[in-house]
């Protein structure tokens, strides 16, 4: 892979922001609630200005790595710090600067410990930015591991409905991955003959085909904990409907795709042979999540519950796409992993905001509460929207690039999956109706809708949706330019 | 300059003579008892920082001075200050013994210290024994309740058994070496360990270091030990004592070239176990104490791992790991015996709402357990990542696999810690104050768990260079 030496640490510093930002935090007195928001969201919005830095001035015709950083870390065991941006970590750190930026503002009336809260949250961040940066398999682990821990502490405090079990649960099933990762991780090392970690040079190592399935298989239920491939996605529903507004935005948004992004920066493209000898069980396995999602989420009363198992059913479509190993499948795969990001940040966040008021979820108590809140309902009917994969946002382009390349390669799968789609969208209309368009609930009447300046979150947000579904090859170029060299490499 | 190869073990006697001369005194005063310590083990690693560079040979070649045990010793050295700046406050033990109790803690470092040099069989069973007959005087000398006596007798026969097993061991291996020369037995050992009586008394010559380590079938002590002892002493085992272990059984390993299969399945074995049962108990417990006395099993198994791949890369990593667990370890004991300030042993649940009574200490406890757990970015989690890597890079899958499973395991009860710490409100608790040292203590704590498990650079290069000149 052609490599483009940064010439300036544009990435360490997007690293670095949230880490300064956590430190200056650590300083400050709990009561200066202001001053702890401030320095959060300056840091984000670094990190924001930075992650969009690098989404536009990539070079799609030059291709490769470009931004790149590599410094020695641990000589003797052949771990570097060594990051860079290629088309398809863009897209994803683009996405982690959103969701943070507009979660951090998500969060501005939060009162109980604050100072902790955005410490936390910050720490979180971090080590998401890390993980999409990095192309050394040590750091990547590295960075995961500190990605997946401070939510133990996030959903415990600050979360909601059954948080105790939640946090624990949550914790022990992703700890429980990384115990897959880390020696699928090492196999690869061990067996490499070369002493690196360096995932490039990994790449263009041969490894045995016995070394290749275990590691894959290995790193496939690993990583698919977080990505919550169905049968292992039931931490994922209950944590996001405890936790509180910004960590379910970023989980949902963010983490979920760290699993994955870690399929297919780590198992696919180390164990090539390993994949093509998997494909089929992960392509039921996403296909039974897809369906199994849509179908347990028309069930649910609580519109937390509704988004978790929508999410389930999403990231089911990134599942199918990847295990189709076709340019169009991991192209839709990497669109969709950016336009359910923003997708459920927007959910969750507007589903928090109706929450910070009312103190209820449940669609039946709600009833009727656009003509209450119509700003505010407006922004969640919006993400319904998208989630149904109505053309003109950017979930609709994805998911069609996924579909068609999933019914050429898995057709029974691929069908079965986009049957369940349709059910999908009507299943979303049930929400909004019973939820926004029926009698308002007069408990609810003296609510103010959504000020401009706290809906400012969901207009980014609305806005990044519409931006890229209207104009989906801003996106879809710099994908592919990675994808290509990426699939023929398999 | 002969005298500076051996110049901290003569700072340490030096120091145990003045410790000596201290409690024969009438009238007690226990803060000059205390900064007299204290001065003198600020010094003792000035000494032994002094010394790191040493190279030579003592006493007929029966105690070599080396990278590799230079140090160890400043480890040692530093141990044993840090367990004294927590020491200001030993309100479970008699004013009278106070100078007791820091003579014996001096004299048990002097002892350790003798033996990570010593090379010689004999040498390392009298140093071996010199600091454990230190300990056994230590643990029962809590006041109050019968537990400590208890424990005391319990570590005095555990104690004293593996001792047995060791001289057996020892006995075996000069019946068939005739030599009590580390090197000129280990020339031996290639035709020795294809005959049981090798492999037996190796095996049993470990014990005695399995003991201190607490691995498994020689850990029952741990647990009631560690609840029965002073928080003070019961810190000094887990940390300084457990670091030197790992040194003399690295020495012994390490010069073996090829122990055959054999020996390094028996090891593969006690890992696991160790491993195992040590997190699998730790989640029932409710004294904190006792938790981490199951947990100290669980990173014996660890440590093991590094130390049985006999590689250098091994070796590098069991040091590392070794070194991070004293510090990982200590930040939780400092937690304790500040917490528990009238030296009660300290329930699980008495650390609730640790974030507001104290937050610094709070925050202390989270690293300090996270590390433990293996959670980045913490030098646990890159201890436990060089131990894993070098135990894969030998073929150990299988014993990787189960470790990584046992980290998952032993991050639920590290995490029901944290749950206390920061969830549960602990109204009704009082505030826990701290004085400046501690409060410093703390920040250099959290620094190092988190600078070393960021740039461990240095730290691992350092050791690789040790391990070099042992495997000579």
């Amino acid at each position: 892979m052609v490599e483009h030496v940064a010439d300036f640490p544009y990435l360490t510093c997007m690293l670095l922001a949230p880490v300064v930002g956590l430190t200056i935090i650590l300083f400050l007195k709990e009561e200066w609630h202001f001053l702890i928001r401030v320095v959060s969201l300056s840091a984000a919005a670094i990190a924001l200005g930075l992650s969009i830095y690098t989404f536009v001035n990539y070079d799609t015709a030059l291709g490769g790595l470009q931004f790149v950083e590599k410094y020695e870390w641990v000589k003797s065991f052949g771990i570097y710090f060594y990051v860079g941006v290629d088309g398809i970590n863009a897209p994803l750190l683009l996405l982690t600067g959103i969701v943070i930026f507009t979660g951090v503002l998500t969060m501005w009336e939060l009162e109980n410990r604050v100072k902790e809260y955005f410490a936390f949250m910050l720490a979180l961040v971090t080590g998401v930015f890390g993980v999409f940066m990095s192309m050394d398999m040590f750091v990547f682990f590295l960075f995961y591991e500190i990605a997946v821990v401070p939510m133990y502490i996030l959903i415990l405090i600050w979360g909601s409905t059954r948080k105790i079990y939640a946090a624990m649960k949550l914790t022990l099933y992703l700890m429980a991955g990384s115990g897959l990762i880390i020696p699928g991780i090492l196999l690869l090392y061990a067996t490499s003959g070369i002493n690196t970690f360096d995932m490039i040079q990994l790449h263009g190592v041969h490894f045995a085909p016995w070394v290749q399935k275990t590691a894959f298989v290995l790193l496939y239920f690993g990583f698919g904990v977080l990505a919550a491939v169905w049968p292992f996605h039931t931490w994922s529903p209950v944590g996001h409907v405890a936790a509180p507004t910004a960590v379910s935005m970023l989980h949902a948004g963010v983490l979920m795709k760290l699993g994955a992004y870690g399929i297919l920066r780590v198992a696919m493209f180390l164990c090539p042979d390993g994949f093509q000898y998997w494909a089929q069980l992960m392509a039921l396995l996403a296909a039974v999540g897809i369906v199994y999602g849509v179908f347990v989420g028309l069930a649910q009363t609580d519109l937390k519950y509704v988004i978790g198992y929508s999410s389930v059913s999403h990231m089911g479509i990134v599942g199918l796409g990847l295990a189709t190993g076709t340019i169009d499948g991991i192209n839709g795969s990497v669109f969709q992993m950016f336009a359910h990001g923003v997708m459920t940040a927007l959910f969750f966040s507007a589903v928090g905001y109706i929450y910070d008021r009312t103190h209820t979820r449940m669609i039946y108590e709600l009833g009727g509460f656009s003509k209450i809140m119509p700003v505010a309902s407006g922004y969640f009917i919006i993400a319904a929207l998208c989630g149904a994969g109505v053309p003109g946002f950017a979930s609709f382009w994805a998911e069609l690039l996924v579909f068609i390349s999933a019914v050429k390669v898995f057709p029974v799968r691929g069908l079965l999956a986009l049957a369940s789609i349709v059910i999908g969208a009507l299943f979303a209309l049930r929400v909004v109706q019973k939820t926004f368009y029926n009698e308002p609930n007069p408990k609810f009447i003296h609510y103010k809708d959504v000020s401009p300046f706290l809906g400012l979150p969901r207009a980014i947000l609305v806005a990044t949706m519409v931006l890229f579904g209207i104009f989906p090859r801003l996106m879809l170029d710099l994908i592919k330019s990675a994808v290509v060299p990426f699939v023929n490499g398999l | 300059m002969k005298v500076l190869l051996f110049g901290p073990e003569l700072y340490f006697l030096g120091m145990a003579l003045v410790l000596f001369i201290l409690s024969l005194r009438r009238q007690v005063n226990i803060r000059i008892d205390h900064q007299v310590a204290l001065g003198f083990a600020a010094g003792g690693v000035v000494v032994a920082s002094a010394c790191l560079f040493q190279q030579g040979e003592l006493f007929f070649a029966a105690y070599r001075v080396d990278l590799f045990s230079q140090i160890f010793k400043v480890a040692l050295a530093l141990g044993l200050f840090l367990v004294l700046m927590i020491s200001h406050n030993l309100a479970h033990i008699d004013d009278r013994y106070h100078a007791e109790f820091y003579l014996f803690l001096t004299t048990c470092t002097l002892g350790l210290m003798m033996l990570v040099s010593a090379v010689e069989l004999l040498t390392i069973y009298v140093s071996l024994e010199l600091s454990s007959y230190s300990l056994y005087i230590l643990v029962p000398l809590r006041r109050g309740d019968d537990m400590d006596i208890e424990a005391g007798v319990k570590y005095l026969f555990i104690g004293a058994v593996s001792s047995c097993f060791m001289l057996f061991g020892l006995s075996y291996i000069f019946g068939a070496t005739h030599s009590t020369y580390v090197n000129e037995v280990m020339a031996k050992m290639p035709e020795l360990v294809q005959s049981p009586i090798g492999i037996m008394g190796l095996l049993l010559t470990l014990a005695g270091f399995f003991f201190k380590l607490s691995v498994f079938p020689f850990h029952f002590w741990a647990p009631d030990v560690y609840q029965g002892a002073a928080n003070q002493v019961t810190t000094f085992i887990a940390t300084v004592s457990k670091a030197a272990a790992v040194a003399v059984l690295l020495r012994l390993v390490a010069l073996g070239e090829v122990y055959g299969f054999g020996f390094t399945q028996a090891l593969w074995i006690l890992s696991i176990v160790s491993m195992t049962l040590g997190n699998l108990v730790a989640i029932v417990q409710k004294d904190f104490k006792r938790m981490l006395a199951y947990s100290s099993i669980a990173h014996a198994g660890y440590v093991l791992m590094g130390i049985l791949t006999l590689s250098e890369a091994g070796y590098t990593a069991a040091i590392y790991y070794a070194v991070a667990y004293l510090i990982m370890n200590f930040t939780c004991f400092m937690v304790i015996s500040e917490v528990a300030n009238d030296g009660r042993n300290l329930q699980i649940v008495e650390l609730a709402g640790l974030y507001h009574r104290n937050p610094l200490l709070g925050l202390a406890l989270m690293l300090g357990l996270f590390a433990l757990a293996g959670v980045p970015p913490s030098i646990g989690f890159t201890g436990k990542l060089l131990v894993f890597t070098s135990a894969m890079k030998e073929g150990y899958f299988w014993l990787v696999l189960v470790g990584a499973v046992n980290g998952t395991i032993s991050l639920y009860y590290y995490l029901k810690v944290v749950y206390a710490a920061y969830f549960l409100e602990g109204k009704e608790l009082p505030a826990v104050h701290i004085g400046l040292s501690t409060r410093a203590l703390s920040y250099a704590l959290i620094l190092i768990i988190i600078g070393f498990g960021v740039f461990p650079d240095r730290v691992v290069e350092l050791a690789r260079v040790a391990v070099k000149g042992v495997l000579l």
